[in-house]
């Protein structure tokens, strides 16, 4: 009897524990997604103001900021200064390689800004900016949308299933 | 001689950097790289050819590494060439990307001219004795500029007053972040990557300079500057294309400030990088 009642916690907090890292990767995911509209917003200021040259600017943007996008930034710098590739878009890709923990929808963002990165003239350039921004705000108000309820729903469907699932096997 | 020797390495893709290191350190005038040929090295004596073609990627990996992939940061492209780091200056041919008739950049380059930048100390003694406005001119890559930044610095350093140089290609003291890569000492004032007309208008007014030098004097607009500029108390250094004196009364653009007789002194480079002093 024993037995079976530990069983049944372990199912119970390990579906439990699934639905809450499921709720803990929504939030992270948006929590990235506005760092990097934060950076986006700083390029483009510096940009606009200071002309900075790409290698000092994605440095800099790395500063401002913390966590995955810091070390992506960060290497993007390091990559553009040693001119590992003749364009940006595989620089980035080459830097994001390197990262693991991005969340797909930030890598997706990561990518166009890439694509954008270097091959224009400053309005170029900042309208590839813009068009990022763009990008990663509807991507932003899609995970937002019934987050509240989609978090708790994560959360539930863990205990519930963990229940489930103990009620069955035990 | 100085010259930021790495900084031009820098601009080239490996397999390049190695051969021009090894066969141009001291003579390298200028670098040829064209689509389809192999890299020519015009040396100070002769020129070579390297076996390997170049391809777009080599001159894309130039470009890159000179505009730092920003664009917007090589604003002379539109002028056909870029200012790298040390001085050094990139011609550029290709497609010419045109808006509303003028031009805008250049895409697809076929071809570019590395030209190396050199700094060679005390080439201009002996022009300690020319008072007044003075013109140089020469043939280009004749050695222009580099008397200029040698002239520069002996009447800085002659403490007749502070000079002021508006350096609109930042070839003639460009710096790395707080140093010169070319000696500069004396009361020097330099104003880089401006046009020559605001430069110069810019520096009569707020640095109260005793000459006012620039380089390579190709527009009207900018003859029409130092025209402005002229009998204002200040002296004036400038260079011109022109190979002889005959050239430069000839050629159209330089007729105000020939016919105006705002030069005193020419300076006429010779073929052996030397000079000569003719009376305007």
């Amino acid at each position: 009897m024993q037995i079976r009642l530990i069983g049944a916690v372990l199912i119970i907090s390990g579906c439990s524990a699934f639905g809450f890292i499921l709720a803990a990767a929504h939030k992270r995911e948006v929590k990235t997604l506005r760092q990097l509209i934060g950076i986006l917003d700083y390029m483009e200021c510096e940009l606009q103001y200071r002309l900075t040259p790409l290698p000092e600017l994605t440095r800099q943007a790395a500063m401002e900021t913390n966590g995955v996008l810091r070390n992506v930034f960060g290497r993007l710098s390091n990559e553009l200064e040693d001119q590992i590739s003749p364009n940006v878009a595989n620089c980035m890709h080459s830097a994001m390689e390197r990262e693991s923990d991005i969340p797909a929808v930030t890598a997706q963002c990561l990518c166009s800004l890439g694509q954008t990165l270097g091959r224009f003239d400053l309005q170029g350039q900042l309208n590839g900016l813009e068009a990022v921004r763009q990008m990663c705000r509807r991507k932003l108000d899609a995970l937002e949308q019934n987050k509240q309820t989609r978090l708790r729903s994560y959360q539930t469907l863990g205990i519930c299933a963990g229940a489930a699932l103990a009620i069955l096997l035990i | 001689m100085r010259c930021a020797w790495q900084s031009y390495l820098k601009l080239l893709p490996q397999w390049l950097c190695i051969q021009v290191d090894e066969l141009g350190k001291d003579t390298l005038q200028e670098l040829r790289l064209r689509i389809g040929q192999p890299p020519a090295l015009v040396l100070s004596n002769k020129t070579i050819y390297l076996k390997r073609d170049i391809c777009s990627e080599d001159l894309r990996h130039v470009i890159n590494a000179a505009t730092q992939y920003s664009p917007w940061t090589a604003q002379t492209i539109a002028n056909g060439y870029i200012s790298t780091h040390g001085g050094h200056r990139i011609g550029v041919c290709g497609e010419c990307v045109m808006q509303d008739g003028s031009m805008t950049g250049i895409r697809n380059p076929t071809s570019l001219c590395l030209r190396v930048a050199r700094d060679f100390e005390g080439i201009a003694k002996g022009t300690e004795n020319i008072y007044g406005n003075i013109l140089i001119i020469g043939a280009p890559g004749s050695g222009k500029t580099t008397l200029l930044r040698d002239l520069i610095r002996q009447r800085a350093n002659s403490k007749q007053g502070s000079i002021a140089v508006v350096d609109e290609r930042g070839e003639i003291f460009p710096y790395a972040g707080d140093v010169s890569y070319f000696a500069i000492s004396g009361s020097i004032d330099v104003l880089t990557f401006c046009s020559k007309p605001l430069g110069i208008d810019m520096l009569l007014r707020t640095m109260s300079p005793s000459c006012i030098a620039v380089d390579e004097i190709t527009l009207q607009a900018d003859c029409d500057a130092l025209y402005r500029a002229g009998w204002a108390g200040t002296s004036l250094i400038a260079t011109a294309h022109a190979a002889s004196r005959t050239e430069l009364f000839n050629r159209p653009v330089y007729r105000p400030i020939v016919e105006s007789r705002l030069f005193d002194t020419l300076l006429v480079m010779q073929q052996d990088k030397s000079w000569k002093v003719e009376r305007m």
